[in-house]
């Protein structure tokens, strides 16, 4: 699969302080790629590189196999960008802003009206479009913007934070963009801090903090690659007794941690949360060995760790390894 | 809508078109948010009501004196004469006090242009275009110039008052219109410099105001100080030659010397006072230094008169003026000045279209320009590091393809 995004140990220093410290990325084409990490890991200045509005300290960056120190121009002819803080210039209607960015790239007069009329529906802001900007809500604004990034039809986005300071249905509704972009074949890299944001839509994730990528593939990967500690609910048939013994009994499994009982607060029914150190595989065999041993189990499930977890893993390694 | 199909046209052909394209991108953008509203019209309109009002203060001034002048001064009682000295006092003073508002506006219209941008963060957003950072700058001073030159345009009926009362030609008001653009050029790509430079607003607009009073008064100021401390010792109080002054290059960077030029070079001599003085930054107050001799004269229209070495006349009996023309008392500092000023402002511009560019990025643009490497053709692929063929863009499907 040929890249679309490229970095090859890409490295800032500011004042002698290392912001990005050798990042390693390849994102292929039609991807989604989540990067996450804390404030301050890096994620903004490996992406304003990207977008040629920083020069790296040392190593490469490519978009679509172009450099980004080399050809700035040509990058961002190819790249929609989408900075985490942006001001608007508010005494614009919301078409006249469009029709502003929409020429600065050069985009022939013909095609522009049109084009703002298929951005504005794809944003959802079709009826604001005589509006002025200062008008417009947060969540209003953080779309324009979005819009803006695609007046030239770029082949890749690079959207720094799009959701960051929205409201839960504004969040939704721009997850819901971003996977419609994704369906037209765009090659997205977008930044969160905020994990669950991007677990249902993203196909990759790299997961970086103070400057090195730590895990980066599909969410699925990372979690295997870690050998995740699958949290597994189980429901067991039969009263708190069988529900003991079925704790006992998993107990002495050695891969298995301290199990819980807990009553679920919607149905009142209690069931054992079992932190469990082994893949799918060990799973499916703790089971079986499980229903041997006559434990009457009705459901087991895996309750899958989300980005947040594998985030906080990650990186926890990292410093349980720092400390070391 | 194709992706990027545009980019693929001959490069070098488009160079220039897109450049223009993106100056006029930044002029209508910069006009729109501008004259929206009332605040550009409100200032139009006081712009030209001061204009008006201060050519009817001069008049009414100006008028009875001129009739007494007119009865017991210089070229006999006419009507003519006394029209002249009215409508001539009133093109002086409107000339300088509008170049004194140009000096004022011009750079209140550029000196958060670029400044502003960053404190409003859409810089960036605006430097993630593939527009050069030239042409950025470029439209954004014609477009500051577009409402400074409207301004001055606006103004060119309250200059031609004067037509009716004779005194200042169309010629005249021509030059002071070309000195007036040329204020609000040069100034106003000193605001833009100063904005692009520096980070706040506040501090860009200070120091483009020093800036402004450097040129305007401090360049007259170092001028006579340099003549002074070049000529204390000399004891010869007759017209300095070029060896005893400061050189006068220095008032080539000074609109209002430039502005009285145009002054002095209005028929009637240029309201005398004016004529002299700057025959004074010449070093030839009212004389041809080739004649020799104290003193010199002084011309009023054709009529020339003895005069001091400050230029002002001797008496008021005729002298034959021999080899000086009476046009030779101006029109010698204004196209110096312009031409300086213009030159000004497209260094000052060139200097901030690389100031735009965030300072990192800077050397960026620098090894573009030597030689750079080719474009590869396709994309890179992770492994081999080799370049693919076929380029990019037709392996990603653009919207109009689903």
């Amino acid at each position: 699969m040929t890249p679309v995004i490229e970095t090859r140990g890409l490295v800032k220093r500011y004042d002698g302080e290392l912001a990005v410290a050798g990042i390693d990325l390849v994102i292929g084409p039609g991807e989604i790629f989540g990067l996450v990490g804390p404030n301050g890991a890096g994620k903004t200045t490996t992406m304003k590189i990207l977008a040629t509005l920083l020069p790296p300290t040392a190593g490469e960056a490519f978009v679509c196999g172009i450099s980004v120190t080399e050809h700035p121009i040509e990058v961002r002819r190819r790249i929609g960008y989408m900075p985490d803080f942006y001001g608007v210039y508010d005494d614009l209607r919301v078409w006249e802003y469009l029709d502003f960015f929409a020429r600065c790239y050069g985009v022939p007069a013909a095609r522009r009206a049109g084009m703002i009329g298929e951005l504005l529906e794809i944003v959802g802001l079709s009826d604001r479009r005589r509006s002025y900007v200062e008008t417009l809500s947060r969540g209003m604004r953080q779309r324009l913007c979005l819009a803006h990034t695609l007046v030239h039809d770029p082949a890749v986005l690079i959207l720094d934070e799009p959701a960051s300071g929205l409201d839960p249905r504004a969040r939704v509704e721009m997850r819901e963009i971003l996977r419609e972009l994704r369906g037209m074949g765009k090659t997205i890299l977008v930044s969160s801090h905020i994990l669950p944001e991007l677990a249902e839509m993203c196909t990759g994730v790299g997961i970086i903090d103070r400057g090195r990528l730590l895990r980066s593939g599909s969410i699925n990967e990372i979690e295997r690659s870690l050998r995740a500690t699958a949290l597994l609910n189980i429901d067991v048939l039969g009263d708190a007794e069988a529900l003991a013994s079925a704790r006992d009994w998993l107990g002495t499994d050695p891969r298995v941690g301290d199990v819980l009982m807990t009553s679920d607060p919607s149905d009142g029914a209690t069931r054992l949360e079992v932190p469990f150190d082994g893949g799918a595989d060990e799973q499916a065999a703790l089971l079986a060995a499980m229903v041997q041993a006559g434990h009457r189990v009705s459901a087991f499930s895996h309750a899958t760790s989300d980005l947040e977890e594998i985030f906080l893993k990650v990186t926890g390694q990292q410093d349980q390894v720092e400390a070391a | 809508m194709t992706a990027t199909g545009w980019a693929g046209a001959d490069r070098r052909l488009a160079a220039p078109r897109e450049f223009f394209s993106a100056v006029s991108t930044i002029m209508v953008k910069e006009l729109r948010s501008r004259m929206r509203g009332r605040r550009a019209f409100v200032v139009l309109t006081v712009y030209l009501g001061l204009l008006a009002l201060i050519a009817y203060g001069i008049y009414t001034v100006v008028a009875p004196s001129a009739r007494n002048q007119a009865a017991f001064g210089f070229g006999g009682p006419t009507f003519a004469n006394a029209s002249a000295i009215i409508g001539q006092t009133i093109f002086s003073l409107l000339s300088v006090f509008q170049l004194i508002l140009v000096c004022f506006i011009a750079p209140a219209f550029t000196a958060g242009q670029i400044s502003l941008e960053r404190e409003k963060q859409t810089l960036d957003l605006l430097i993630s275009t593939p527009m050069r950072p030239g042409a950025i700058v470029a439209g954004k001073l014609l477009a500051a110039l577009a409402f400074v030159g409207l301004m001055i345009v606006a103004a060119i009926p309250i200059s031609a008052i004067v037509l009716m009362y004779g005194g200042a030609s169309i010629d005249d008001i021509v030059r002071q219109q070309v000195v007036l653009l040329a204020t609000a050029l040069g100034f106003g790509a000193v605001g833009l410099f100063f904005s692009a430079l520096l980070k706040r607003t506040q501090i860009a607009t200070v120091l483009t105001y020093c800036t402004v009073l450097a040129f305007t008064l401090g360049t007259v100021m170092l001028f006579i100080f340099w003549t002074v401390l070049v000529t204390r010792d000399a004891t010869n109080v007759g017209p300095l030659g070029p060896t005893q002054r400061a050189p006068e290059q220095i008032v080539y960077l000074n609109p209002m010397v430039g502005m009285l030029d145009v002054v002095a070079n209005t028929e009637p001599g240029g309201g005398g006072g004016i004529a002299s003085m700057m025959n004074q930054l010449r070093g030839t107050p009212g004389v041809d230094p080739t004649l020799g001799g104290a003193g010199g004269q002084v011309c009023k229209g054709n009529v020339c008169f003895a005069a001091d070495q400050f230029g002002n006349p001797i008496g008021n009996v005729a002298i034959d003026p021999g080899p000086i023309v009476p046009q030779a008392v101006g029109g010698y500092f204004w196209p110096r000045f312009v031409i300086t000023f213009g030159a000004l402002a497209i260094l000052l511009t060139i200097a901030s279209a690389r100031l735009v560019i965030p300072a990192p990025m800077r050397f960026a643009f620098r090894r573009r320009r030597r030689g750079l490497p080719p474009l590869p053709e396709g994309p890179m692929t992770a492994e081999a590091g080799s370049r693919v063929a076929s380029p990019i863009v037709d392996e990603i499907p653009s919207p109009a393809d689903d």
